[in-house]
């Protein structure tokens, strides 16, 4: 039971957090999200077998979430707000907002902790009607309360797809890859090189993005095929010169000559005769820094051509290809390849024995993991209408890395989770941190430093917490790898595997003395 | 036909494929051969310009890889974030500098007084970095996998990276710093080139001799330090009862434990010994290339770790060696290949080493490890 108070206060102050920086409607989306977390932690440490059961063990957790996240939005309309020079909303609208919002999360608390009693099946199909109805619900719960966040759960939702690709190859195969954002430059590049005015060539959107991936794919087989002698940290570092090359070749292909050397210098040295055979002559293949641009948008029947101003189309695009990825990563991760991903990884030299190729399968898992992240680079391309070879550097790697570690390495649902959480820190909460610390220094210290002006630039430049978005990066692989390295959500193998023996021995008897 | 001949042949037709790739590919990176040829016969003396260019910045490669090096012969990590290490250092004494007033005098005594005062807080704070990053971030990951604490040095990389780019917006701290904000590369000022003008001197050291050459004072500097250390470090561990200890502890670190050896302190002052040499050549490679950048530890760090590779990883002498062949590749390639694609051309021999000699020039077999 204290556990379970435990959890429901770090919930209701994380969730308390997201409404206490936004203020307002957010409360909506924080309590959905605090309800939905709740009622899965409860599910899963559910004993009940009937109804009237489970309403008792959610009650109290659920009420205590709800007690704290209500204290906090109150708190935070009627003198935060004020205090940081924001005008609280209006009481009637703020009624509303918290009513949705705690109702949202009794709601899908319990609803969710009442799913214990259902048969397997049944619990099964719930919790699919309950997933659904969230996702399609964002967009326009989202356009109602004027939070305008979609757009950026967009970028979120790419970077889920990278973070599952990537997943495939660190999860599943155990290969360090470092330079994953190249494949995501190679998709991305495919995309723009075939729908734009760069070469004249403008293909269906709904074409090329098969064309991304496919090509993708293939270069995941080609840069992987030389690390493949290569094992743990070596292969790290050679995975992370090709992410480095990959967005230097991009900026650098603008005046691109190849003439076969036989026929153009090395006869004529001999003083043979030949014409020069010319492949290209001085072709603009990238458009350098300028970056390629703008890119063709996809079409459909009845919705006509996506339009950047309405974000709702995009959002339910990238939830289908994300729908996709998941459904095929999880055939893959359950075949015959997913399992012989899974043995290379534990112990390559048993795995070859028992008559794996390693060859094989660590190529198809860079092919694959690279595939994905062309899913994701061809959408990137579309919906943002640009691309330049500044966006896929080193740190797009480490991000998607730190996805994949924070949700859980392997576990599919752990890396969403992951990618969501990471994102959504570094798109929403950063720059709305930002303007919540500005407003606070302008009503508290910085009328006092006024008579120090160094100061007083000085703390009105540093508090900006964008500015330390690669230290929150790092501090999260540091803590994550010291901590927890199996992730927020573990998978019951890799968990096994990151941590030393001891440990498990000690976690185990820690876990027994519990029960 | 045995199967020896029969892999030769493959291996033959491998190297053939590739050199050909390479010559139908490489002008697009700024390797075409007659172009080449053709500037290296206009300008033969410009061949050493290069070579003494290239031999400076391999010296300070050299001095950033033996960090590399060190660590990894010891407990097989690639710490990621020594190249970090190094940029701290460049700000390190770049601040130093600033605050006793050392930018702003034309004092030559102040100045050389100043580099000493900064070239002993750059190798202790990076000596202290090293060691406490050692401390929190790698010690508790030393039993689990490798790649737990690679990604670890990764994250500590991240982090000191971010303070760089903090640092360099900090214009109260350091005027010099000027308010483009913390991504912009800084001005490390020539103060080697203020001392020689103080004396009357020019900054070329062959510039009355008639050689139409420049091996300037910097030139001296970084070679005749960067030798020093690589000395002094060879010597400690040959000679010191320390350095028998860390040879031990990269041979078998539970014997040498078994034999009292307090493991603990050995990697402890590994990473003293090699943070203070990434400090040290903080403020040499400031006062040799004039930039402070956050993000130059990122770069130079890849040429170090592809240094320590190529001389052979865990070897000290192969480390001197990779690095100083890293800085000629580097600056052959600016000069006569194409200066955007360096970079490409670093990692691409990095690749290539790893894929046909992981062991690299001076080192042993290491088979499994690699």
């Amino acid at each position: 039971m204290n556990k379970h108070i435990k959890t429901s206060i770090s919930i209701a102050l994380a969730a308390g957090f997201v409404a206490f920086l936004f203020g307002g409607w957010a409360i909506v989306v924080a309590g959905g999200i605090a309800g939905l977390g709740l009622g899965y932690y409860l599910f899963g440490q559910s004993k009940a077998q009937k109804w009237q059961d489970s309403i008792k063990e959610a009650l109290l957790p659920t009420l205590i979430t709800a007690v704290i996240l209500l204290a906090l939005s109150i708190f935070q309309n009627y003198y935060v707000a004020a205090a940081i020079g924001k005008k609280p909303i209006p009481f009637n609208t703020m009624l509303q907002a918290n009513a949705t919002g705690i109702g949202g999360l009794i709601f899908f608390s319990f609803a969710l902790t009442l799913m214990h009693i259902l048969p397997l099946r049944w619990q099964r199909i719930a919790q699919i009607v309950l997933l659904t109805f969230v996702v399609i619900s964002f967009p326009f719960i989202d356009k109602f309360t004027g939070l305008r966040w979609t757009a950026q759960v967009i970028f979120a939702l790419i970077f889920t797809i990278l973070a599952l690709g990537l997943n495939i190859v660190v999860g599943f195969a155990g290969l360090l890859d470092l330079g994953y954002a190249a494949f995501f430059a190679i998709g991305a590049y495919t995309t723009g090189i075939l729908s734009s005015p760069q070469h004249g060539i403008f293909l269906n959107f709904w074409l090329v993005i098969w064309i991304a991936a496919g090509v993708a794919g293939i270069f995941g087989l080609i840069l992987g095929a030389p690390t493949l002698p290569l094992r743990g940290d070596y292969l790290a570092i050679v995975t992370l010169g090709f992410g480095e090359i990959v967005p230097v070749l991009f900026k650098n292909l603008i005046k691109v000559t190849i003439q076969e050397p036989f026929t153009c210098w090395i006869l004529p040295l001999f003083r043979i005769q030949t014409s020069c055979i010319t492949f290209m002559q001085d072709v603009d293949l990238t458009a350098g820094e300028k970056g390629i641009s703008p890119i063709g948008r996809p079409i459909l029947p009845i919705i006509g051509e996506f339009q950047s101003n309405n974000p709702i189309p995009w959002y339910f695009l990238i939830i289908a290809i994300i729908l996709l990825s998941v459904f095929l990563i999880q055939r893959l991760r359950d075949s015959r390849m997913g399992r012989a991903w899974m043995a290379i990884r534990e112990d390559e030299l048993a795995a070859s024995q028992m008559g794996i190729d390693p060859v094989r399968t660590k190529l198809l898992a860079f092919a694959m993991g690279a595939t994905f992240s062309g899913f994701a680079g061809a959408f990137y391309g579309a919906y943002v209408r640009g691309i330049f070879p500044s966006v896929f550097d080193f740190s797009v790697s480490i991000i998607v890395l730190c996805m994949v570690i924070l949700g859980g390495l392997g576990n599919i649902n752990g890396v969403i989770v992951g990618g969501m959480v990471i994102m959504s820190a570094d798109r929403l909460f950063l720059p709305a941190l930002k303007d919540f610390l500005a407003g606070l220094l302008k009503a508290t210290i910085l009328p006092a430093l006024s008579s120090n002006p160094t100061l007083r630039a000085a703390v009105e430049q540093n508090a900006n917490p964008i500015l330390y978005r690669f230290l929150l990066f790092g501090l999260t692989l540091v803590i994550m790898m010291a901590v927890r390295p199996e992730g927020l959500i573990p998978s019951a193998q890799r968990k096994a595997e990151l941590r030393s023996d001891e440990e498990i021995a000690a976690d185990q008897a820690a876990a027994e003395a519990q029960a | 036909m045995g199967k020896a001949s029969k892999l030769n042949i493959r291996r033959i037709v491998i190297a053939a494929l590739v050199l050909y790739i390479v010559l139908l590919l490489g002008p697009i990176a700024g390797f075409d051969i007659p172009n080449i040829a053709a500037a290296i016969q206009a300008n033969p003396l410009q061949l050493v310009q290069f070579l003494i260019i290239g031999l400076a910045n391999g010296a300070i490669i050299a001095i950033i890889g033996l960090g590399y090096t060190m660590v990894y012969g010891i407990i097989e990590l690639v710490n990621f974030a020594h190249g970090d290490v190094y940029m701290i250092g460049v700000f390190t004494s770049l601040t130093v500098l600033s605050l006793t007033g050392t930018l702003d005098t034309d004092s030559p005594g102040k100045i050389i007084l100043g580099l000493i005062l900064a070239l002993v807080i750059a190798i202790a704070v990076g000596a202290g970095l090293n060691a406490t990053v050692e401390r929190v971030a790698y010690r508790r990951l030393r039993n689990s996998s490798r790649l737990a604490a690679l990604i670890s040095a990764i994250g500590v990389s991240f982090i000191l990276e971010n303070t760089g780019l903090i640092w360099a917006a900090q214009s109260w701290l350091v005027p010099s710093f000027g308010t483009t904000g913390g991504a912009s590369q800084k001005v490390f000022p020539d103060l080697l080139g203020k001392i020689m003008a103080a004396y009357g001197l020019d900054v070329n050291l062959l510039a009355n001799t008639g050689i139409a050459l420049r091996f300037t004072i910097k030139d001296l500097m970084v070679m005749v330090l960067a030798g020093a250390m690589m000395l002094a470090l060879r010597l400690f561990v040959q000679n010191t009862k320390m350095g028998k200890a860390m040879r031990a502890t990269a041979q078998n670190r539970d014997a040498a434990k078994m034999l009292g050896i307090d493991i603990d302190w050995v990697i402890s002052t590994t990473f003293l010994i090699g943070g203070g040499l990434a400090g040290a050549a903080g403020l040499m490679a400031g006062l040799y290339n004039n930039t402070a950048w956050w993000f130059m530890g990122f770069r130079a760090g890849l040429q170090s770790f592809t240094a320590a590779v190529l001389g052979g990883i865990g070897n000290i002498t192969g480390a001197m060696l990779g690095g100083i062949l890293i800085g000629l590749l580097a600056s052959f390639s600016d000069g006569y290949l194409n200066a955007r694609w360096t970079n490409a051309w670093v990692f691409a021999t990095l690749v290539l080493i790893l894929l046909f000699r992981p062991s690299g020039l001076l080192g042993e077999q290491v088979g499994e490890k690699a």
